[in-house]
């Protein structure tokens, strides 16, 4: 059904960019703009919800773009899957924004806020691009929406970082033009078709085996598959609340997503099987999983720990595509919303952490639930909810997972994730702990660098409670998302995440 | 065979008004300003008109004199043409725009610019292979004059070198029109095309005339090894003229190969004589790679920017060497793309030069706070210079990669998808300094204890104080030629299918 709502949902972002430059010098009426569009995006996107959850799909196509390929927007499950989980996590990572850069005293607050946007309407456009060349053109934008946040602080390392991650995102974006050029070669269309582009099938399988590298490597590299997920860890310099929706939600799922659209919409999961391509797309996730699992135990800095555990966590959806088994493929779609309330829960911990104590690393947050006694608590849950604990969301989108694994015999892969998660009781129980129960830092603090912010030598944490432990526009954020993680984990299937989830399924691959 | 009087009018108006122009500044020369600007005016209006005439019923023709055709001289506008009249006009009346505000502004340099305008029509219109020598000299004598006119004993040396060049490059083409006479005798383009199949594509004459030819327009062109005259040339004159240069002189050689492939020698001859098409996928090719490296190492912006051109109309030769009609295509994007953006950075360039002195890539340090009108629009000019989606530089690039790829011109195609990164590292830092300086401290008064400084009132979250707003406003002929290159930049990128709406029919006798 043609419809303009896709459209409306990349314009709003992009009309609240311009206009919070205009309102630069008006704070209060800039950041009511952010929260305003923010919720008026919401609206429409979750408008759309029902309509797609009965069976329709929204489809806009606006004008052809090269030949063979129009501009279209396409609203279908998958797209309002990560269209709904990024508009409904933008409000609170907004209130949270405007309660972080206005604690820290951020510099360039208008520059920022508008950079947010345009991500957000760049997001919009990858969920809602109708084919890989559309999709490819918001793939490239994102790098440069979000450049401006990356590179925020000014710093020379900042800009080092900025430089290597638009190096990466660029890489990844030719890969895909080059993907995507192949694939128009080979079958003259790149549609998104529910099951593959049909002409691709007969195509030469070695040029069809290089257009799919092309493209899972281009989406790997902001998926953060090995070995394109160095540049992740590297964007966590950073504020804080750009590493929680845009680096552990937005950008990152923009490359699950993108390879999500490449194996069930472009090469379809008939062709992907029968080429023997999964097999090594699995492979390749299960070694990052674990790789990036260990990597994140080895972590000082609290934040690049937790963009190493999104690196491993990311893995386990790419996993769930490649094996293309629908119960594995159902709970990877999953763990998309599943992943984003925890990290962004997590992330926000971090970001309350840091503006209230400017503790980056993790070695003096011992006790500091003295200090920050609900943040503390709410840090556990989401923890435990990233590890897989039962009744919270990362409980049952990785038990579908592994229900597919397993009825499929994948043991290996199964054994994989399992361990995967075993590592990150390993990351987590040593930090949720020493945060919870640790008595005074002993005497033998030095003048280590990771230790800076902690409380003095032999003191413990200043005692406050949850009404002061900070302001409520950063602790109300946190509440919200850590309670969608307790409920999708409580009762995931009223969330419509679960329906849209099942919807892709079904289309795809019939189950 | 209609009789269509603009078409003459194309052509003679800039030259009569040329002329008028030094006299009219005698006699009442507060009219002379107005004069030029009606002028250029005008001719934008009969290029309109011609266009719609093109779009509505066809190609146009007119006889000059009522001499049968191939006797005569003949006038011949199809899509092709009239979109390089048009842009002519419109590239030319921006630079106009620009004179106003920062000059040159005496009769002399608007009267030579008309008569380059003038020469450049011509050749977009003739039908002709002498006259096309003679509009391309009028052009050249014009482009030579110009620059020979700004101070300076550099420009003088670069201005007689651009002469000789040029001129050994207009010779040898006029060597090739005479083996082609001699050949055939006649001169009119679709009588040559007839003629030259019958005297045999492997005709001693026929080659050769193409080959004199062909070497000429390469030296005109820039093509490497012959562009050693260009960054000289095109960066000593004043801004306005290297728009001229830079954005149509080139432009209009090319187009001159584009009309000598597709009208006279016809891509049959081609495909008699690969040799030519290798030669000029090859030039093109080492076009890309050595202006993108010379350009990489440019500190000044002029000549940067030159050297780019080199690079970004070495892509296009190498498209129209490929001789497809799909590559051909993309070339005719990339080539109006780039004399559009081009022009629009060399106005941009120039005014910031007026304004700030600013002529190196340090200098460009956080201009884009200063100016964000011009600075945005750089941006956006240069981004679509890299080719990001959606601009027209990357809509160029497509169809030259999808020509390249369906020949299995893998060179070419590694070097279409190279030539991004390329551009990215002499384009990348030229955005970023402009908006990211390197001198900016992480964040005025953060390390100060206190954390609190004169401007951190209540409501004053994040405000930029205006740190060093200009003293005067930025009049309009400053930055409407930028911004509404950089707004073409996006909108041609969109709507490069109406475009080809245009020139497509012209170019459909490619394979």
């Amino acid at each position: 059904m043609e419809s303009l709502r896709p459209l409306l949902a990349v314009c709003l972002p992009a009309l609240a960019a311009l206009g919070i430059f205009a309102l630069a010098e008006r704070p209060n009426a800039r950041e009511a703009v952010s929260v305003l569009a923010s919720l008026g995006l919401l609206g429409v996107v979750a408008s759309m919800v029902p309509a797609v959850l009965a069976g329709e799909t929204f489809t806009l196509t606006l004008a052809p773009f090269v030949a063979g390929v129009p501009l279209a927007l396409r609203a279908d499950g998958l797209a309002l899957l990560f269209a709904l989980l990024a508009s409904l996590l933008w409000p609170v990572a907004t209130i949270y924004s405007i309660g972080y850069v206005r604690a820290l005293d951020e510099s360039h607050q208008t520059r920022y806020f508008a950079s947010f946007a345009a991500s957000i309407a760049v997001t919009m456009g990858v969920a809602f691009a109708g084919n890989l060349l559309v999709l490819f053109v918001w793939y490239e934008l994102l790098t440069l929406a979000t450049y401006p946040l990356v590179v925020h602080k000014g710093s020379a390392e900042a800009k080092r970082v900025g430089r290597r991650y638009v190096a990466f995102g660029l890489l990844g974006g030719t890969a895909v033009l080059a993907g995507c050029l192949l694939v128009y070669a080979l079958a003259g269309s790149l549609a998104f078709t529910p099951g593959g582009i049909a002409a691709l099938t007969g195509a030469d399988p070695l040029l069809v085996n290089t257009a799919f590298a092309l493209l899972v490597g281009g989406f790997g590299v902001k998926a953060a598959v090995i070995p394109f997920y160095v540049w992740l860890p590297d964007a966590m310099v950073a504020p804080t609340p750009v590493s929680s929706l845009l680096h552990a939600v937005a950008v990152v799922k923009s490359g699950v997503f993108g390879l999500a659209r490449v194996v069930l919409f472009v090469f379809g999961p008939e062709l992907v099987r029968t080429l023997g391509l999964s097999g090594a797309l699995a492979a390749l996730a299960a070694a990052t999983t674990l790789l990036a699992a260990l990597l994140a135990i080895r972590q000082e800095r609290f934040k690049r720990g937790l963009a190493y555990s999104t690196v491993s966590q990311l893995s386990y959806i790419v996993l769930g595509v490649a094996v293309l088994v629908p119960d594995a493929v159902f709970g990877a779609l999953l763990h998309i919303a599943a992943h984003a309330f925890m990290k962004l829960s997590l992330f926000f911990c971090a970001g309350i952490i840091y503006v209230e104590t400017h503790v980056e690393y993790i070695k003096p947050l011992r006790g500091i639930s003295r200090r920050l006694p609900l943040t503390a608590a709410l840090f556990g849950v989401a923890a435990a909810g990233l590890v897989g604990f039962p009744l919270l969301a990362g409980f049952v989108s990785k038990w579908y997972l592994l229900v597919g694994l397993l009825g499929d015999g994948r043991l290996l892969l199964a054994g994989a994730v399992l361990v995967a998660s075993l590592l990150k009781l390993v990351f987590f129980w040593p930090i949720v702990t020493s945060v919870v129960f640790s008595e005074a830092t002993d005497a033998q603090r030095d003048r280590d660098p990771s230790t800076v912010g902690g409380p003095e030598p032999g003191k413990l944490w200043e005692h406050r409670t949850w009404r002061n432990e900070t302001t409520w526009l950063l602790l109300g954020p946190l509440v919200a998302a850590v309670g969608f993680a307790v409920a999708f984990g409580v009762v995931p299937t009223e969330l419509p995440f679960f329906g849209l989830a099942e919807r892709v399924v079904t289309e795809v691959l019939g189950a | 065979m209609s009789e269509f009087q603009p078409l003459v009018a194309l052509v003679v108006t800039p030259v009569v008004l040329a002329v008028a122009l030094p006299l009219v500044e005698r006699w009442a020369s507060r009219l002379a300003g107005p004069l030029a600007t009606g002028a250029y005016l005008l001719q934008v209006g009969l290029a309109a008109l011609v266009t719609s005439r093109v779009l509505s019923s066809g190609p146009v023709r007119y006889a000059l004199g009522g001499f049968p055709p191939s006797y005569g001289i003949e006038l011949v506008v199809d899509g092709l043409g009239a979109a390089v009249v048009l842009l002519v006009a419109v590239v030319g009346l921006g630079a106009h725009t620009y004179t106003r505000v920062h000059g040159p502004r005496d009769a002399a340099a608007r009267a030579l610019g008309l008569l380059l305008v003038a020469g450049l029509s011509g050749i977009a219109v003739t039908g002709d292979l002498f006259n096309l020598y003679v509009f391309l000299e009028i052009a050249g004598i014009a482009a030579y004059a110009l620059v020979a006119r700004s101070s300076g004993g550099a420009a003088a040396l670069a201005a007689f070198r651009y002469l000789l060049v040029g001129t050994v490059g207009a010779t040898l083409y006029l060597l090739g029109v005479a083996y082609a006479y001699a050949a055939t005798g006649t001169l009119n383009f679709a009588a040559l095309a007839a003629y030259l199949a019958k005297a045999g594509y492997s005709d001693p004459l026929v080659v050769a005339g193409f080959g004199f030819a062909l070497v000429g327009l390469a030296v005109k062109i820039a093509l490497v090894p012959a562009h050693t005259w260009l960054p000289d040339a095109h960066s000593k004159a004043p801004a306005s003229v290297s728009v001229l240069l830079s954005g149509l002189v080139t432009t209009a050689a090319v187009y001159a190969l584009v009309r000598l492939l597709a009208s006279v020698y016809t891509p049959a001859f081609l495909l008699a004589n690969p040799v030519f098409r290798a030669a000029l996928v090859a030039a093109g090719v080492l076009s890309v790679l050595v202006g993108g490296v010379a350009a990489f190492r440019q500190h000044k912006l002029k000549r940067l920017l030159a050297y780019s051109t080199v690079a970004q109309l070495g892509l296009v030769v190498a498209g129209v060497g490929l001789a497809s009609e799909i590559a051909v295509r993309g070339a005719v994007i990339h080539l109006l793309g780039h004399a559009v953006m081009k022009g629009g950075l060399f106005l941009a360039a120039g005014a910031l030069a007026e304004r700030h002195g600013a002529t190196t890539l340090e200098a460009y340090d956080g201009l884009g706070r200063r100016e964000p009108l011009l600075g945005g629009a750089v941006a956006v000019l240069a981004l679509g210079m890299v080719g990001f989606p959606p601009t027209v530089g990357f809509v160029g690039k497509w169809y030259v990669a999808v020509g390249a790829l369906q020949q299995g011109a893998w060179a070419l195609l590694a070097v279409v998808l190279l030539s991004t990164f390329l551009s990215l590292a002499y384009f990348g830092p030229l955005v970023r300094r402009l908006f990211f300086p390197a001198s900016d401290s992480a964040k005025p008064g953060h390390d100060d204890a206190s954390g609190h400084h004169a401007t951190d009132g209540g409501t004053d979250y994040g405000v930029e104080k205006g740190e060093s707003a200009p003293a005067d406003p930025l009049p309009v002929g400053a930055w409407v030629g930028p911004v509404v290159a950089a707004a073409a930049t996006v909108g041609l990128g969109i709507g490069a299918h109406y475009v080809l709406r245009l020139v497509g029919p012209a170019l459909e006798v490619f394979p």
